[in-house]
């Protein structure tokens, strides 16, 4: 049984990574070729030509306007992936074409969707405007995971390890010690995982960056859309500072943390991440500064799940796990992804009559 | 206490500060205390149908049985994982 749930839209790219040379990224487990006409728009489509299944992201693959051309022996595919040339002959068979996928840019990301095409509907991406906004700067990576999605869920959803696992970096006592409020939109789906301290120590990542000394007020808002994008909405002010009644915040940093969850297969993840902010715009030491550190956390992160994932892996099912209140948000979104999973299963069988 | 999704349909749980008992809200207004998130989310999700008197308490029984081993099947994760014998 597949973990990974189809029907969705998934973040296969940045935007930035997709341009005049040909690239491939394998997303939920399908491989696919991502490419830019030369009208500036993405194309996605599956990276295997329907010849002899040679990846037309290896060279001497490559692109002619707005065809690709296998490095094998010629096939040739428009931006649709419907294949528009064979050697040596003038008919060219009906099927041969590439699956081609709904691909979307949008938020700096390249959104996929995985599953029925039909069913790719385009105002179902959730958004992180911040991440291409005026008003804000961000510095973002990615970084390959050895480990199951549901493992980087169940890490973000709860912050709490941020105190053992990332201490000396944004982890300090507060961070566990603090109550959470869970909501779940039902409609929406969506989880929403709130720790508001009032009076904590600034970890250096917010200390080095906002210039902020002593305690600070730091608020966590956790939004996320399972199954793939995950922001944390992070605000850190003066201690006894809270927002104005009209919704203006001027003694605050705001910091939007954006994650992008997407399974490479059953087994390993992408973990696209983001880091925006609304202060010290054009200042390249702090953009420095915090996309060391955040890659810094992340690769903390990535080291423990992936052993987490090679324990998992090399046991037997069934043992019992122990759940506490820090797990109320992680919990909430495990159901929601086997909602949505159930969903998707049902979407990819035809109807028995 | 704080809100943020305005939906018709949320469910809410929030862990009661200076305690470790959580308080959980279902959108029909029905709410309950528990002490495990698991069995909260049980008592929620039955909706509408939340079950009289809140929800169950996981059972501990007085006298625990020894915990399992824990059984490892993969030689591969088991080399990985032990630690390089000093000569």
């Amino acid at each position: 049984m597949t973990s990974i749930v189809a029907n969705q839209w998934y973040v296969a790219a940045y935007g930035r990574e997709v341009g005049r040379e040909l690239f491939s990224r394998t997303i939920c487990g399908e491989s696919i070729l991502f490419w830019r006409t030369e009208a500036g728009e993405v194309t996605a489509m599956s990276d295997r030509c329907v010849h002899r299944r040679f990846p037309l992201s290896q060279a001497p693959s490559h692109l002619d306007g707005d065809t690709v051309v296998c490095g094998y022996h010629g096939f040739t595919y428009g931006s649709d992936g419907v294949c528009v040339a064979v050697p040596g002959q003038t008919r060219v068979p009906r099927t041969a074409r590439l699956k081609a996928y709904p691909v979307v840019e949008q938020d700096s990301f390249v959104w996929v969707f995985i599953g029925d095409p039909d069913r790719a509907d385009t105002t179902q991406i959730p958004r992180a405007p911040w991440l291409a906004q005026d008003g804000w700067t961000t510095v973002s990576g990615m970084e390959p995971l050895a480990a199951r999605a549901s493992l980087l869920v169940d890490n973000l959803m709860d912050l709490s390890h941020e105190t053992y696992l990332h201490g000396g970096y944004i982890g300090t006592p507060e961070v566990a010690e603090t109550p959470i409020t869970t909501e779940v939109d039902e409609d929406a789906g969506i989880v929403y995982v709130s720790r508001h301290m009032d009076d904590a120590e600034c970890p250096p990542f917010y200390a080095t960056s906002t210039g902020l000394t002593g305690r600070i007020a730091r608020w966590q808002d956790i939004e996320f859309t399972p199954p793939c994008l995950y922001k944390l909405h992070s605000r850190i002010a003066p201690v006894g500072s809270v927002p104005a009644a009209d919704g203006t915040d001027p003694d605050a940093f705001h910091v939007e943390v954006v994650y992008a969850i997407t399974p490479e297969t059953e087994n390993s993840t992408h973990d696209f991440w983001a880091v925006a902010r609304d202060f010290a715009l054009d200042d390249a030491e702090v953009s420095a500064f915090l996309h060391e550190n955040n890659r810094t956390v992340v690769l903390q992160d990535v080291v423990a799940l992936d052993v987490l994932e090679s324990v998992i892996a090399g046991e037997a099912d069934g043992y019992q796990e122990l759940s506490i209140n820090i797990d109320t948000g992680g919990l909430a979104a495990r159901r929601l992804i086997n909602r949505m999973a159930g969903e998707g299963a049902e979407a990819r069988v035809p109807a028995a009559r | 206490m704080n809100e943020v999704l305005s939906g018709d349909r949320v469910m809410r749980v929030n862990w009661l500060p200076g305690s470790d008992r959580l308080r959980g809200r279902c959108h029909c207004g029905a709410e309950t205390e528990a002490e495990d998130p698991i069995e909260m989310w049980e008592w929620l999700l039955a909706h509408p149908d939340h079950p009289a008197g809140g929800p169950s308490s996981p059972q501990v029984p007085a006298e625990l049985p020894p915990p399992p081993a824990h059984v490892v099947t993969d030689p591969a994760v088991i080399r990985r994982r032990s630690p390089a014998l000093v000569s």
